[in-house]
């Protein structure tokens, strides 16, 4: 008994990043919006889960994840995908080439990723013929890169309760 | 450099091509599909459509049961908020009650006069009928796109280009995507919105431009104009979508600018009304 409750306990802490990433496209909170700042929480969750945990999200999931967001947001479909593939490619890419893990090597291998994920972002938009705030997508990746510790500290104990 | 250049092209096939463990898709596979999405989103057919209206409406649905439990918990604060605010509303709705109750024979009048002048001129009549209600289901604050999405779609005629209004008849947006059971409303308050417009009583023209944020502005205009504080904004219907004279706010000077406070407060709308736009009496 005490087996399977640990078990079924494990289980859930393994899916919580899964469900965050449904989470937040269900409920249009994947970029929080605040008077003087915006995060795209999606572009973290994705780049820190596929880099550090990737069999938590599943690329299939990211994808659709994405195309959830699109529908919320009355986005063209496939804008969102393509840029959160963008960003788990390069946490993939990333992933391979590098052997030590600290906070500093994933924050500044954040900045490419993060760089063409909104680049990507931006030409898909651009050429659906949709008005873009340029000062929003630059308040919004420079706020996406300071908060990056915040969330990578609060992903990392998830990730250590689940190997534990 | 040789042999740094072949670890960049290992590393890179790495990432894209193969797939991780319990990966079903490699990220190649799903970056094509995510442009081919994006292709079929500049194609018009029948199919498509059908195929983009059910993926809409599922995930509308979806989002609509997910956001359930935070929209509930956000409607009990500003419930708890309003109910705070109500004592010093009700004074002040007081006044203002009296003073409409003096108004409201005096407008009656003005309204028949000035239908029987759009008669004159031949000009449409705006009937009741026209309208179909709906209620919003989902409304979330996008960074990119100022719009909601309405429980009605094709299933009640509604149509790309039509007319939404709030429930006191403010011009509020127009349907900019139908799907089978719920339609896209763009505010007019985002950055893709312009509308144009007529400001009275000077009687200029204008294009009201939104800008993503609360307030819109009046853009190309004559330049010796008359607008001041405080005149009222009107469709002029000029583009010959949206019928003339539906109210939408009024002028507010700032910075040389005119900007536009709208009489509908855009984050507080539940119910809309859409003109349907085939019952028109004149026409």
């Amino acid at each position: 008994m005490p087996t399977s409750f640990k078990q079924t306990k494990f289980r859930f802490l393994q899916l919580i990043p899964l469900l965050l990433l449904f989470y937040i496209s269900l409920n249009g909170i994947s970029v929080i919006d605040l008077k003087f700042f915006s995060i795209n929480v999606h572009y973290i969750l994705v780049y820190f889960w596929v880099l550090r945990q990737p069999r938590s999200l599943g690329y299939g999931f990211i994808f659709l994840s994405g195309i959830i967001s699109d529908v919320v947001f009355g986005l063209p479909l496939g804008t969102s995908p393509l840029s959160l593939l963008v960003i788990a490619g390069v946490a993939a890419y990333v992933r391979t080439v590098t052997v030590r893990i600290s906070l500093i090597n994933d924050w500044i291998s954040f900045i490419p990723a993060l760089l063409i994920g909104n680049f990507v972002y931006f030409f898909a938009l651009y050429f659906s013929d949709y008005s873009i705030d340029y000062f929003f997508l630059f308040k919004n990746s420079i706020f996406t890169f300071i908060f990056y510790p915040i969330l990578w500290g609060a992903f990392t104990i998830l990730l250590n309760l689940t190997k534990n | 450099m040789d042999t740094n250049r072949e670890d960049f092209g290992i590393a890179i096939r790495s990432a894209f091509l193969s797939r991780g463990t319990q990966q079903r898709f490699s990220l190649f596979v799903l970056v094509i599909i995510s442009i081919i999405f994006l292709l079929f989103e500049k194609i018009e057919t029948k199919p498509l459509n059908y195929f983009r209206s059910i993926i809409k409406d599922t995930i509308y649905r979806g989002a609509f049961l997910a956001s359930l439990p935070t929209d509930g918990i956000n409607k009990i604060t500003i419930n708890l908020a309003k109910h705070i605010e109500i004592y010093k509303e009700y004074d002040k709705l007081r006044v203002e009650n009296n003073l409409l109750k003096k108004n409201i024979s005096q407008t009656d009048f003005f309204r028949m006069e000035n239908e029987q002048l759009r008669k004159l001129i031949d000009e449409d009549i705006m009937s009741d009928d026209n309208y179909f209600n709906s209620r919003v289901i989902l409304d979330k604050e996008s960074p990119y796109l100022k719009s909601f999405v309405v429980n009605n779609g094709s299933n009640k005629k509604i149509k790309n280009g039509m007319t939404v209004l709030d429930d006191e008849k403010n011009f509020i947006g127009r349907i900019v995507d139908v799907n089978f059971f719920s339609s896209r409303v763009l505010l007019i308050s985002d950055l893709n919105s312009k509308i144009p417009v007529i400001v009275e009583p000077s009687g200029t023209h204008a294009i009201l431009s939104g800008h993503g944020n609360k307030n819109a502005s009046l853009e190309y205009f004559t330049k010796n104009h008359k607008i001041k504080d405080g005149d009222k904004v009107y469709t002029s219907g000029k583009e010959g979508i949206f019928a003339s004279g539906i109210p939408i706010g009024e002028t507010k000077l700032i910075n040389e600018k005119i900007e536009v406070l709208f009489f509908s407060d855009l984050d507080q709308i539940s119910f809309v009304s859409i003109n349907l736009g085939e019952l028109n009496l004149n026409k």
